[in-house]
């Protein structure tokens, strides 16, 4: 009997702390849902063996396995427990907070992982001038108190970090210098806008990149017994994926994907690139949209996390809405297999948002190429074969009273899938 | 063409003192939205979470219309002056109001019994709410604006001859700016580049005077009425829904329903009196006259066209809702493919005198158009 693969596919895992799904994608052809053994919890060798077996019985050559393990990472914040890490929370502003309202997260889930908070003087404005020099001797109290502590992770955001990042770096030195292996998370690896939001997606990132590691080399030592040569991908909150060893060092970039891999899984299926999606919640109905083949995403809340973020999501509004005249379809194959579809299919994808002074339409173009650039750059970082990335969104708007010039830049890039580049050796940085 | 007159405020018995509890907080968000929709949700979080724990701890504030405070009452109005970006980068420290009101009562030796909004509108409106909660007074359910301009002295005070200054503006770096002027224009030019120096935003005081002068002079019941624009918005509901029940309370009318196909920036040179850019959004309706609108914004929306004729106007409030979400847009979320209604709501009516429209009207923005109420 011929058993040689007659085609290529792409799969979607979804793990969460109830269980695991799974599906199998080939171009032109439904998808297969992968059967999976009940008591599988969320161990990813059940499903890559059943992933492999599905695979080899529809002579299908596995190219890329896309995981989402935004569900374990988002239970592992909401529900506490020894999976994430206590951090340090360092803010870098002119002056400390006269409140104690605002010296916290306003989120508690959060404010749970932050074992202790410290506050050095400093900061930039949102334009990147400097508010007031980064205060030495406070910041040397902070490294005695990590060190003394024995703190091992530590999150820091500073004002105006997306434009000039020195604060953050120089706090990072530091106590990278005072507590050698300190695992560091600092706002301006996310960029975005709102201290607020890049503080707690720093700490939650910080948080979970323990976590993250040990989920990142249980799916390569799960792919290697049963996925051998396939490449894996982690499924991203904006409708992307991302490289294992990225998703290791930035699981916030991973939180929220279930609900854009369902979106987009519900586009697949439906064979269209622009509709509105229905999703059954237990709260209510939601909708999202898809448009062009994306899934439409904004900067804010997670459901239940009772604070805004930096990483873009699905943008979800509660049902009903007007009849906004675009195809609708409300899944009928179930979320968790529409949602494997949707991270089958996923590719990967950058996203920049960021805020600049520009001078003249000259001046716009040059900085708008520099943000390209740079979001083209992540994007292959991420995993798009070289000289795909392309920007697939872009915004340049005016801040509203601000000085003349000051425009808000949102980039979005996408790439197709770079397989070639299997097997992914995951880097550590510390 | 001019919008519909507005329902007076204070409908709701509003004339009757009232409080600001906590969980009155997201309404108070999302009524200032309506009056603003410049304004983001960056810090949509820390700023309710601040202020609902401001009043969870000292209590309610009082919501006072000036008939029910003596008229000896001294007063000062407080807003954040700068962006809503800049704050949600740089949070207040948490005393920047309280000190703002602390350094005019200091200067003019006297003790402020009552503050009220500038502008009931956009992150503003906490300004008041935060400071009554420190201090311990009364908010005055009167404002300057009954939305926002871009400009201080852009208020009904100016208008009845009240002058901003003394004024105090307090940084979140802990620094402040006295600004004493000669005419009131010239203490926004003073402002500006000490306003960007402290970090792009910062808390003003402003407009020292008495509840006396505040009956005349500014305008009533804008606070209980955003409020209750906030409360209409939380309850939400389709689009449709949603407009009228808005409509009972702001008197806004829909121009037309379409589809977002064009976002245009810096498609013309900076007018240096007034902070941002030029930029436009264009709407092409889907039904009826299958209109093309095309949204002239500053920091807030200050003209619509449709197919080139001016239908609406500043001081009209023109907000943008977004049809599939059944919320108003903000206008910093918008993209092509966006299916909005777009909504004009009148100002209070002071704003429509030929004074005030040489001010604030479309002139005042470099288009040289008439306002469609005055043709």
């Amino acid at each position: 009997m011929d058993t040689r693969p007659r085609s290529t596919g792409s799969a979607g895992v979804l793990l969460t702390p109830h269980g695991t799904a799974a599906a199998l994608v080939v171009d032109g052809r439904p998808p297969v849902p992968v059967v999976l053994p009940h008591d599988g919890g969320s161990d990813p060798d059940g499903a890559f063996r059943a992933v492999a077996a599905v695979a080899a019985a529809e002579r299908v050559r596995l190219e890329v396995v896309t995981v989402d393990l935004s569900g374990l990472l988002l239970d592992a914040v909401l529900h506490g427990g020894p999976s994430t890490s206590p951090t340090v929370a360092v803010r870098v502003v002119p002056r400390a907070s006269t409140d104690p309202a605002l010296e916290r997260s306003p989120a508690a889930a959060v404010e749970r992982l932050v074992v202790q908070r410290f506050t050095v003087a400093g900061g930039h404005d949102l334009l990147g001038h400097e508010l007031c020099p980064l205060d030495l001797s406070q910041l040397g109290l902070v490294c005695e108190a990590v060190r003394r502590g024995g703190f091992r992770h530590l999150a820091v955001a500073a004002a105006g970090s997306p434009a000039r990042p020195d604060h953050e770096r120089a706090v990072a030195n530091a106590v990278q210098a005072a507590v050698p292996g300190c695992d560091i998370t600092a706002g301006s690896e996310f960029g975005g806008q709102g201290l607020a939001a890049r503080e707690a997606t720093a700490v939650l990132n910080c948080s979970l990149r323990p976590l993250a590691r040990t989920l990142v080399d249980g799916l390569e030592a799960a792919a290697a017994r049963s996925l051998p040569g396939v490449a894996l991908r982690v499924a991203r909150g904006d409708g992307g994926h991302l490289l294992l060893a990225r998703a290791a060092e930035l699981p916030a970039a991973a939180l929220g994907a279930t609900d854009a891999m369902e979106l987009r899984g519900a586009a697949h299926l439906a064979g269209q690139d622009d509709l509105r999606v229905v999703l059954r919640r237990p709260a209510g109905a939601v909708c999202g949209h898809v448009r062009r083949g994306l899934v439409v995403v904004r900067t804010g809340q997670l459901p239940g996390l009772g604070t805004e973020l930096v990483v873009p999501t699905a943008a979800l509004a509660p049902m009903p809405a007007a009849d906004v005249g675009a195809e609708e379809v409300a899944p009928d194959r179930g979320a968790e297999l529409t949602a494997c579809v949707g991270a089958a299919t996923s590719r990967p994808t950058s996203w920049l948002d960021e805020v600049a002074l520009i001078d003249s339409t000259a001046e716009l173009e040059r900085v708008r190429d520099e943000v390209e650039q740079r979001a083209t750059a992540m994007a292959t970082a991420n995993g798009a074969r070289p000289g795909t990335a392309h920007v697939v969104d872009l915004s340049v708007v005016a801040v509203p009273y601000s000085p003349s010039g000051t425009v808000r830049i949102r980039v979005r890039v996408v790439g197709e899938r770079d397989i070639a580049a299997r097997p992914e050796p995951v880097r550590r940085a510390s | 063409m001019r919008a519909a007159r507005a329902p007076a405020p204070g409908r709701d018995g509003s004339d009757a003192v009232q409080t600001i509890r906590a969980e009155d907080v997201t309404a108070l968000y999302e009524g200032a939205k309506f009056y603003s929709p410049a304004v983001g949700d960056a810090n949509r979080t820390w700023l309710t979470s601040w202020t609902s724990q401001l009043l969870d701890r000292n209590g309610p504030v009082v919501l006072a219309p000036p008939d029910a405070l003596p008229p000896a009452t001294t007063a000062i109005s407080l807003c954040i002056i700068g962006s809503g970006f800049a704050l949600a980068d740089l949070p207040p420290a948490g005393d920047e109001f309280a000190l703002a009101v602390e350094r005019v009562a200091r200067l003019q030796r006297v003790r402020f019994e009552a503050v009220y909004p500038l502008a009931a509108a956009t992150v503003s409106a906490f300004a008041p709410v935060v400071a009554a909660s420190q201090l311990g007074v009364p908010l005055v359910d009167a404002d300057g604006m009954g939305r926002t301009y871009a400009l201080i002295h852009h208020t009904s005070m100016h208008l009845a001859g009240v002058s901003p200054t003394p004024l105090v503006v307090q940084g979140p770096t802990g620094e402040s700016v006295l600004v004493e002027v000669l005419t009131a224009p010239r203490a926004d030019r003073v402002l500006r580049a000490n306003v960007d120096t402290l970090g792009g935003w910062a808390a003003l005081a402003a407009y020292p005077t008495t509840v006396g002068t505040l009956r005349r002079a500014a305008l009533p019941g804008t606070m209980s009425r955003l409020l209750e624009v906030g409360r209409v918005l939380l309850a939400g509901g389709d689009a449709d829904g949603l407009e009228q029940r808005l409509a009972l309370v702001t008197g806004c009318r829909r121009i037309g329903r379409g589809r977002i196909t064009g976002l245009e920036h810096l498609s013309r040179p900076t007018d240096v009196t007034i902070p941002t850019h030029p930029s436009s959004v264009v709407v092409d309706e889907l039904s009826g006259r299958q209109r093309q609108l095309r949204l002239e914004l500053r920091s807030e929306v200050v003209a619509v066209l449709a197919d080139g004729e001016l239908v609406a106007a500043a001081p009209d409030v023109v907000n943008l809702v977004d049809v599939s979400r059944g919320e108003l847009a903000t206008l910093d979320s918008l993209e092509p493919g966006d299916l909005v209604d777009v909504l004009v709501s009148p100002a209070g009516a002071l704003w429509y005198s030929p004074e005030a429209l040489a001010m604030v009207g479309p002139h005042s923005h470099g288009i040289t158009l008439e306002h469609p109420g005055r043709r």
